[in-house]
């Protein structure tokens, strides 16, 4: 209970509220612009809150994040183009609906069911994150091995369509993280002598690059290509979405839980969510018919889905130090940058930074209301903005983000490195998301493994031998058992998969 | 810019074998079996199997008639390619002479050149890259006490 206090008194502080409130208005904006993602405004918010203790930086990072997740609904209703890619599942019946003169309507709901679809996110994150803690108080090597082999597996399989470039790009990010002094003997490798590549390559300049750089690549040359924005006028948000919620609450509370559940799976974030819940909204729908023609039904299961989400991926972030999507993959990273090491240690040691992350959660929920409200309100001056004005702007953003992580220019080096790279693999259809989280993870992957081998003196059966690691250990098996049957079995013809994939 | 997945493959094949070639060089520990030299070998070999595979499916692929390297519509615009590279080279050239320059006068120039060819009307241009020049030095160096190099301003800042 002290704990809680503390919190409490950490968090209301003039400078902590005066952080939250502005990344709550840089979310919103780089939220609500096409082409520009949560993912983004975290990776160009980092390199700000690097300078901060850490309440603040978290503050900034879950505020910035769960509105820019919802703002992405005001584009994809007025533009049909969603802001951000959790949209993308309901853009065109957002869009649909509009059309239908429902405009004021389909803001609303997507305003008041991601703030309250956050709100249960968070609250199965403050209800399971310390029971969680407290099992893996006792987890060992083999435990944690296990874990993050499994959240790598879950990334690799659940959250991309094609699996085998999945995993090259997971192997790619591991393999980078290789780089640097390596974590069991010292033995500094591939470095080439340089200084720089002793500590390893820099995490946040490489995630600058692959999702802020690589992004700008892609907007430079689709730069004269602004959407027009719907000329309806934007009237009372709220009328009609008390009845929207009698109808629809179980839609509600099925697209939320949903959320949580694949937010909490590594690799699969709010996008993912989205994507799900609206597939699963439709199957079940009375229905069904209706979807696509501007229905509101699915739109209450997705929306809430993908702001629960956030709240979930930081269940196995904070309890195991396991990324739940790519934004609490760069969390993490900011985490050991503060040397608070996340897992069920902190938990214990440092309960009041847990509460506080929680409290937080619950006053940017809070704080989405107004503030969504406004964003709605300007919306037509935040989309007007011209993106041959903010491209420029947010390169110079990144190149000093970048700079300001290492203090000379071997940040922007790594970065403008990445970008190209993770430009390059987005083209040829390998997701970045699993690089990341190999970037993330691999360390932990690393001494894990090495740790248990060393313990096991090479055999196998006793990464099985301590129960919660049999149970891990199998299951991962088990997932990649199946995927390469299926892999085998699908591979009768040339699938549609090598046609687009060449 | 598409390449078949064998290209891809290849690639990362060629890549693979020279790393676990050069984990060679790293020393073993007498009575530790495993060095500094397994984990990486091990996704080496990960990575050979995935080319492997890519290799083969793209192998397939061009037999059904795929390009091996297909590039995107926007490539056969030249001003759209002039905005990739010159996004590119800005970054290229503010990484070589940041240090020297200084932060400020780069900054401008990149955002000014950025602006121009984009098409933004010379006025605004101007008055966009100074403001957002100064206030990126501002929030960046003033409150944050980032060291952004100086350069040719270093006497009047």
């Amino acid at each position: 209970m002290d704990a809680f206090v503390t919190a409490f008194g950490l968090v209301f502080t003039p400078q902590v509220l005066w952080v939250i409130s502005a990344s709550a208005a840089f979310g919103m904006f780089v939220g609500a612009m096409p082409g520009l993602t949560a993912t983004m405004a975290t990776a160009l918010i980092v390199p700000v809150t690097f300078f901060m203790d850490p309440v603040p930086a978290l503050g900034a990072i879950v505020t910035a994040t769960a509105m820019a997740i919802f703002a992405g609904d005001i584009p994809a209703a007025l533009l049909r183009i969603p802001g951000t890619p959790a949209s993308a599942a309901y853009t065109d019946e957002s869009y649909a609906m509009s059309k239908k003169g429902l405009l004021d309507l389909n803001l609303g709901v997507n305003l008041v069911f991601s703030v309250i679809g956050g709100m249960v996110g968070v609250a199965i994150l403050i209800l399971c994150a310390p029971i969680l803690a407290e099992a893996a108080i006792n987890f060992s090597s083999f435990e944690y091995f296990w874990l993050a082999l499994l959240g790598l597996t879950c990334a690799v399989f659940m959250a991309t369509d094609d699996p085998l470039k999945g995993i090259t790009s997971l192997m790619f990010g591991l393999l980078i993280n290789c780089i640097g002094i390596d974590p069991t003997a010292g033995y500094p490798r591939f470095t080439f002598g340089s200084v720089e590549l002793l500590q390893g390559v820099s995490f946040i300049p490489a995630m600058i690059g692959m999702f802020a750089l690589s992004e700008l690549l892609r907007g430079a040359v689709s730069i004269d290509q602004q959407g027009a924005v719907l000329a309806q006028k934007i009237g009372n948000i709220f009328s009609g979405v008390w009845g929207v919620f009698k109808q629809y609450w179980f839609n509600f509370l099925r697209g939320s839980t949903l959320g949580v559940a694949i937010g909490a799976l590594p690799g699969a974030g709010a996008d993912i969510a989205a994507w799900i819940s609206f597939a699963v909204s439709k199957r079940f729908s009375k229905t069904p018919e209706k979807f696509g023609t501007g229905h509101i039904e699915g739109i209450v299961d997705a929306t809430s889905a993908n702001n629960a989400a956030l709240g979930g991926a930081w269940i196995p972030a904070l309890v195991f130090g396991i990324p739940g999507d790519s934004i609490t993959a760069i969390v993490i990273g900011v985490l050991y940058m503060k040397g608070m090491n996340p897992g069920p240690t902190v938990f214990l040691q440092n309960p009041q930074f847990i509460y506080a992350v929680f409290i937080i959660f619950v006053l940017a929920n809070i704080l989405m209301l107004p503030l969504g409200w406004t964003a709605i309100k300007s919306a037509k001056q935040i989309l007007r903005v011209p993106r041959k004005i903010l491209l420029p702007i947010i390169l110079l953003f990144c190149m000093v983000g970048a700079y300001a992580m290492t203090n000379s220019p071997y940040g922007i080096i790594v970065m403008l490195t990445l970008g190209v790279i993770g430009w390059l693999m987005e083209e040829n259809g390998f997701p970045i998301a699993p690089a990341i989280l190999g970037l993330v993870l691999g360390e932990m992957l690393e001494q894990s493994f090495m740790t248990s081998m060393i313990k096991a003196e090479g055999h196998a059966l006793p990464f099985f031998e301590r129960p919660i690691a049999g149970v891990l250990g199998v299951l991962t098996l088990l997932i990649w058992a199946t995927m390469i049957w299926r892999g085998i079995k699908g591979r009768g013809g040339l699938q549609e998969a090598d046609i687009t994939g060449a | 810019m598409r390449a078949n997945d064998a290209v891809s493959g290849l690639v990362l094949i060629l890549l693979a074998a020279a790393m676990i070639a050069f984990t060679s060089t790293f020393p073993d520990f007498p009575g530790q079996h495993y060095g500094p030299a397994l984990f990486p070998r091990i996704l080496g070999g990960v990575v050979i199997a995935c080319g492997g595979l890519l290799l083969w499916r793209g192998v397939a692929a061009r037999r059904a008639g795929a390009a091996l390297v297909e590039m995107a519509p926007w490539t056969r615009e030249p001003w759209r390619v002039g905005s990739f590279v010159l996004m590119l080279g800005l970054l290229v050239v503010y990484i070589l002479f940041a240090e020297t320059v200084g932060f400020i006068p780069m900054a401008f120039v990149t955002a000014l050149a950025l602006f121009m060819w984009f098409g933004v009307r010379p006025l605004t241009a101007v008055g966009t890259s100074v403001v957002a020049t100064l206030v990126i030095y501002w929030f960046f160096a003033t409150l944050l006490r980032v060291p952004l190099p100086r350069g040719w301003l270093d006497p009047i800042l």
